[in-house]
């Protein structure tokens, strides 16, 4: 059985379908890429994984467990969770009180604060600990909320563009967190745009457009598929010629 | 007496305040011995009191989780009327009776969070207004238990502790102060507990606090529950202190609502001094512009209130407490330099 397995999903907004009758399933210890073009639906499967958007048809099961009609915290509870593409902070509030309020789904306020001190050591953040989320960088505050995702004790988390507007160094560092991470037995799925970095940490990669699933395989499989290329690589890497490409211009 | 009994979990720094509040709660309470016991000012203070105190039970829930309701009438009222009520048909001491209002003002919270709490913001505040008004309306229609618009008297009887009656007004400011000292108490221990650090993240961005594991439901509903509580409680004091009052009176959008939620908007929302500061603006404020212009053109003094307060939350919207604290480091920045504190 797969950690999570999602069955002819869709996600409506009014008229707009979001996401179209998706398919996918992820395996527990697995790195899954998920990428597609702006508009292709990729956060609002991640919205409808965690429970912030319903999905009008279709299944989505985690640890078998259907996850139908639960609410964002009960979801969180059964170890599913995500980092927000905008950065959604408790801004006034300390990087430390961020990543507690995560770590109280699992303990008591104490142990949560212990947790959460451990947790901001981890990402390294633990210097900045005491600052308002609101005075740290962008990549700090990314930092955070992988720290407050990770708090909750997830069996899977969901990284919505983490490495946006990170420089090659710091992407390496979050590369190799993720990596570590995934060794210590989190599972994760990340929509990324950063193509080699995506690239280089999946195991596995889904490829969306218009809300539906036209590719699915490992990296190289995918950066060869010519749905993909038309879908989404085609310029870039007609532009660049081998190798994925660089950074979004 | 206040500092000593604080949850260890406060930190070393909340210490000192807690102590200097301990110390301002001291002096309030030698404050009446200087005052004549039937004096006006007595009871001017004595309301403000309350409306301290009534102001902070609106802070748990409207600046713990910025869940800005304009309906605390609702409870307020409920307390006043199940203890007077009680108190008229069977004798039964308000202290009893504060205890079954609370109990009624829960169910009613109960009652009003499930359709409520869907709401954000401006939809909020106005669903918590008309919940308030028609409790209103229910009390003057219902003349067989509530007497309806003519109101109800509370009996009179000699001076008591256990039937909370008293003939001058400076026994109640006494247990008013308690009201307040215990309600911050209250407010102070749910702000830096696991609820307090929820409450923040639902303020802060509630969609996020839902992924991040937060049952913002329930950590609203709790707020909401104990505050409808001590609003409860709060009205019953206060009625034994007026001895009088109609539907007006305490489920008043006006009279109790606003005015309440002033309190702790004026005096800095979220803060433990915040209601404390405002109700000691907001109240004798009102007495004093009541004063100075009675015999003016009429509604004048509650325009002249009104654009008092409007100019303080145009200046400082976080409030008086920010207010403060901004021209303090105005100050100290110029002949040092540093001199920087914390909120």
């Amino acid at each position: 059985m797969s950690l999570l397995e999602v069955t002819d999903a869709s996600v409506r907004f009014g008229g707009l379908t979001a996401v179209d009758g998706l398919g996918f399933s992820v395996e527990a210890g697995e790195i899954v890429g998920l990428i597609g073009p702006n508009g292709a639906g990729k956060t609002t499967t991640f919205n409808m994984l965690v429970g912030l958007a319903r999905a009008a048809e279709g299944t989505i099961r985690l640890d078998g467990r259907p996850l139908a009609g639960l609410r964002p915290h009960s979801i969180a509870a059964l170890g599913m969770t995500k980092t927000f593409q905008n950065v959604s902070l408790f801004m006034e509030s300390s990087v430390l009180d961020n990543v507690v309020t995560g770590a109280l789904l699992r303990e008591p306020l104490a142990e949560a604060k212990a947790s959460a001190r451990r947790v901001l050591e981890r990402v390294g953040l633990a210097g900045v600990a005491e600052r308002p989320a609101a005075d740290l960088s962008f990549p700090e505050r990314a930092r955070v909320e992988i720290a407050r995702g990770l708090a909750t004790r997830p069996k899977i988390l969901l990284l919505d563009e983490v490495m946006a507007a990170l420089t090659p160094a710091e992407m390496e560092g979050i590369v190799a967190l993720v990596r570590q991470l995934r060794d210590e037995g989190i599972t994760f799925v990340l929509i990324e745009h950063h193509m080699r970095a995506v690239m280089t940490l999946s195991d596995r990669i889904l490829v969306l457009s218009f809300g539906r699933k036209i590719a699915e395989g490992r990296p190289e499989e995918v950066a060869r598929d010519p749905k993909v290329i038309e879908a989404y690589l085609g310029r870039e890497w007609a532009a660049e010629g081998a190798g994925p490409g660089q950074a979004r211009p | 007496m206040s500092a000593l009994s604080l949850p260890k979990r406060c930190s070393a720094l909340a210490r000192p305040r807690a102590l200097l509040l301990a110390a301002l709660a001291a002096a309030a309470a030698i404050v009446p011995l200087f005052l004549d016991p039937q004096g006006y000012w007595v009871r001017v203070l004595t309301l403000t009191l309350i409306f301290a105190a009534l102001g902070q039970a609106w802070n748990i829930v409207g600046g713990l989780a910025n869940q800005i309701s304009l309906g605390h009438a609702a409870y307020f009222g409920v307390g006043a009327y199940a203890s007077t009520i009680l108190l008229i048909n069977f004798g039964l001491s308000p202290w009893i009776g504060l205890f079954v209002g609370m109990a009624l003002a829960v169910v009613v919270a109960l009652v009003l969070s499930v359709p409520t709490f869907r709401l954000k913001g401006h939809y909020f505040a106005l669903a918590t207004l008309a919940a308030g008004e028609a409790l209103r309306v229910i009390a003057n229609s219902w003349q067989g238990v509530t007497g309806g618009p003519v109101g109800l008297s509370v009996p009179f009887m000699p001076d008591s502790f256990w039937m909370m009656s008293y003939g001058a007004p400076r026994p109640f400011y006494w247990i008013a102060l308690a009201a307040l000292v215990l309600v911050t108490l209250v407010f102070w221990w749910i702000k830096s507990s696991a609820l307090g650090y929820r409450l923040r993240a639902v303020k802060e961005n509630e969609q996020a606090a839902e992924v991040v594991g937060v049952n913002t439901f329930r950590a609203k509903l709790w707020a909401s529950l104990v505050s409808a509580a001590a609003t409860a409680a709060i009205g019953v004091v206060y009625v034994q202190f007026t001895y009088f009052f109609d539907p007006d009176a305490v489920f008043g959008v006006a009279t109790v609502s606003v005015r309440l939620a002033l309190v702790a908007i004026v005096g800095g929302i979220g803060t433990v001094i915040g209601p404390v500061v405002g109700a000691l603006v907001v109240v004798p404020l009102e007495e004093l512009v009541n004063a100075a212009l009675q015999g003016q053109v009429a509604g004048l003094s509650a325009f002249v209130y009104g654009a008092i307060l409007i100019a303080v939350i145009l200046v400082e919207p976080r409030g008086l407490v920010a207010l403060f604290g901004r021209l303090r480091r105005g100050l100290g920045r110029r002949p040092g330099g540093a001199g920087e504190a914390g909120r």
